[in-house]
């Protein structure tokens, strides 16, 4: 567990450094901000425009970044050739890949924190009343990067991270559409159509269960039962997917 | 030193031609009032989560176009489908009903602004605006007298609803009156009465006192009946303003 | 033919005399390219590393000397053949890749203590290991630097020093004196003859014959994926005037 615990920091030293983190960060606040320019024209719905164009701007930019860092976090070493300084010590190749993970997850989350924490205050003036219900939206935006971390990270142990990259984008828009794949299985025309369907609604996350943005904006009711039901989802569907990942690296040659 | 010159007044030919390019847009006439608006099947498959994004953006499409074409042509002809649009993206999205339905009228369709306020009234039963608007529209723009009762019928439901402000009973009366239902517009007094404030109560038996029949027995007859609509301590103050001396 | 590393335990490896490494018909074969051409890297290599001995693995580039080390180090598996290892396992063992690369954000210190956190070398222990290690290669006063601010001879001294992070009982060293000053060249040379005074076990790769004569018990010379020549450098250095010769004519045989 310290072994995970030393790559986790060290990997969250890493990417955290990153430049190009402070560039989306930055850019993800200028969106933000534009949101208000927005907002401006919006007649009278400021708050509105604020809470949704802002959600989306934190979804996309914590994508960008979870997509992208998270492809090349193991291939940066492997390049690098840093990973051989790891396995020479006593460090397995699931503890490397958990640490790599928990790393990322820790700077996503100071990301998605800080563009947050933005929105939060921006719509709290725009608004002038604060809203809970963003910093929860937030929470699970979060969870749903995290998901696509470790998807992507999967891909990234058998494929270049430009691949891997694009397949964890796929995912995450497949995983907002999971109900139109669960349509599919019913109204898929031929048996091949639907049995494809089916695995994919499966090995795809639902990611979409776990949104709350309709209701921030207020129009929808979040139902938290079933928020917490799928996040449980979610986080098993991580667990596997870096079990998935573990297996794939351990064949790994260096 | 001329490479480098040269260099330069490609760089300003560049940004002249940049400039040049887009300053014609701001000189060329408004867009055309007509443009593509996709059907809100095509986003309502989309997924849930971002509906409501699209939705916002829209919003601000429509709010552009209207003031665009407010200010040139006063034409307005995909106003509808954008409304259309936003609300089926976004069926809580209340003043996309309330602002669209006014405007509609400046696109001379208040039958559209019509249908848009009840199908905003069955996503948001409990919102008093709507057949709050959907009264005014009635009486505003329907036939004379059926358009009074629909208003007074409309203005009814806006009286039931909760948080609707003081005048709105006030107003269904009225109008409950001048569609020719008397016993309606009784009945409604009646409840501002019970619920009023003292300005309300004076209002109420005056206006009550005006559609009873002229005749004290036939008067008492009909006042009788308001017994199952109000409370007793309520009932029996109203029968003391309206019959003084009766108790 | 078994293609297990077998790392024994450590009672077992007191009692015996057997070797500390044991290679015998070890044969690694990759897929190169799209069409996944097969590429014989290692073919048949056999050699062993008696505990104590500084050993040197020569041969010309491509003559698999890394890749025998990557397979000792389970950084790639062997395709057929036998390998044991008389250490308990990975903490009792230290690496020095080829032209090392560390992480540019870290200091030399942090590194340090990195390397001895995987290692399972933490608290006090690892502070006071640290200290020593860059007093050892001559980096204290470059133990704030950033990683990514070092000179190559600076790299490959702090390679060294996180490769003895955990006081291993065998020492793999692959090309330790490239990219080394003369006075870093010394440094390292004394380091390994300080590591084979406290009975460490030292393989490692070199390009500098001088310095494997000086430090060396024992060589093997590989070529193409075969040992060619295994044995103690008196020997080589009796059948020729100096270890680049005798090198020159093994090779060219």
């Amino acid at each position: 567990m310290r072994r995970v615990f030393a790559i986790a920091l060290n990997t969250f030293k890493e990417t955290i450094r990153d430049r190009i983190l402070g560039v989306i960060v930055l850019f993800a606040l200028a969106m933000i901000a534009g949101s208000l320019w927005l907002a401006s024209i919006s007649l009278d719905e400021a708050g509105r425009m604020m809470k949704d164009f802002g959600l989306v701007a934190v979804t996309l930019f914590g994508l960008v970044v979870a997509v992208f860092v998270g492809a090349s976090l193991v291939h940066k070493e492997v390049e690098k050739r840093t990973v051989f300084v790891i396995f020479s010590k006593p460090v397995g190749r699931a503890e490397f890949l958990w640490g790599k993970f928990l790393g990322l997850c820790a700077t996503l989350f100071v990301v998605v924190a800080a563009m947050g924490a933005f929105l939060f205050a921006t719509t709290w003036y725009v608004a002038h009343a604060p809203s809970a219900s963003i910093l929860l939206a937030i929470l699970l935006i979060y969870l749903q990067l995290v998901v696509v971390v470790a998807v992507t990270m999967l891909f990234a142990t058998f494929t270049s991270p430009i691949l891997a990259s694009v397949l964890g984008v796929c995912v995450f828009v497949a995983g907002q559409l999971s109900h139109n794949v669960f349509s599919l299985t019913k109204l898929g025309h031929g048996p091949l159509v639907k049995v494809a369907s089916w695995v994919v609604f499966y090995a795809v996350p639902d990611l979409s269960a776990v949104d709350v943005k309709a209701s921030v904006v207020g129009e929808d009711v979040a139902r938290w039962s079933s928020v917490a039901f799928w996040s449980a989802y979610l986080a098993a569907y991580v667990v596997l997917a870096l079990l998935v990942a573990s297996w794939a690296f351990r064949r790994k040659e260096f | 030193m001329a490479r480098r010159v040269l260099v330069a007044l490609v760089a300003a030919a560049c940004l002249a031609a940049i400039v040049g390019f887009q300053s014609t847009r701001v000189v060329k006439a408004a867009s055309s009032p007509r443009v593509f608006v996709p059907s809100p099947r095509f986003y309502l498959d989309f997924s849930p989560s971002f509906r409501t994004s699209i939705a916002d953006a829209y919003w601000l499409y429509t709010v552009q176009y209207y003031g665009e074409h407010l200010n040139t042509d006063q034409r307005f002809d995909s106003l509808g489908p954008m409304l259309d649009l936003v609300t089926s993206l976004s069926p809580h999205f209340r003043r996309a009903y309330y602002f669209g339905a006014f405007a509609l009228i400046d696109a001379r369709r208040p039958d559209v602004s019509y249908e848009l306020l009840k199908r905003g009234y069955t996503a948001n039963p409990g919102d008093w605006h709507f057949p709050y608007y959907l009264g005014f529209f009635a009486y505003t723009f329907g036939p004379q007298g059926a358009g009074a009762r629909a208003a007074a019928a409309w203005y009814s439901k806006a009286a039931e609803t909760p948080g609707r402000p003081d005048f709105v009973p006030r107003l269904a009366a009225v109008l409950f009156a001048k569609g020719g239902e008397k016993s309606k517009a009784i009945a409604m007094w009646a409840s501002v009465y019970t619920d009023g404030d003292k300005y309300s109560r004076a209002r109420a038996v005056k206006e009550i006192g005006k559609l009873l029949p002229a005749e004290k027995q036939a008067r008492m007859k009909a006042v009788a009946k308001l017994r199952d609509l109000m409370p007793p301590v309520q009932f029996d103050q109203l029968v003391a303003d309206l019959f003084p001396g009766y108790y | 033919m078994s293609t297990t590393i077998e790392r024994l335990p450590e009672s077992v490896r007191r009692k015996s005399s057997a070797p500390i490494i044991e290679i015998r018909d070890l044969c690694k074969t990759v897929s190169v390219g799209f069409w996944a051409r097969k590429v014989e890297i290692l073919r048949g290599i056999t050699f062993s590393v008696n505990e104590g001995d500084v050993f040197g693995l020569l041969g010309p580039n491509g003559a698999g000397k890394t890749t025998t080390l990557k397979v000792l180090l389970g950084l790639m598996k062997a395709t057929s053949g036998d390998v044991r290892l008389g250490v308990s396992g990975l903490a009792d063992l230290g690496y020095l890749p080829e032209n090392p690369y560390f992480y540019d954000y870290l200091s030399g210190a942090e590194f340090l203590r990195l390397a001895a956190q995987l290692c399972g070398v933490e608290g006090v222990e690892s502070e006071a290991r640290v200290e020593a290690l860059l007093n050892d290669v001559g980096l204290s006063d470059a133990a704030d630097i950033h990683l990514g601010k070092y000179s190559k001879g600076m790299l490959q001294r702090i390679g060294i020093a996180q490769a003895l992070v955990n006081d291993p009982q065998l020492v793999l060293l692959d090309e330790p004196m490239t990219g080394l000053d003369p006075v870093g060249r010394v440094e390292v040379k004394a380091i390994i003859q300080h590591l084979r005074e406290r009975g460490k076990t030292v393989l490692f790769n070199s390009h500098i014959l001088a310095d494997v004569a000086e430090l060396c018990t024992r060589i093997a010379i590989m070529k193409a994926g075969v040992v060619i020549w295994e044995g103690h450098v008196e020997e080589a250095l009796a059948g020729a005037s100096d270890l680049e010769q005798f090198f020159m004519q093994r090779v060219t045989a």
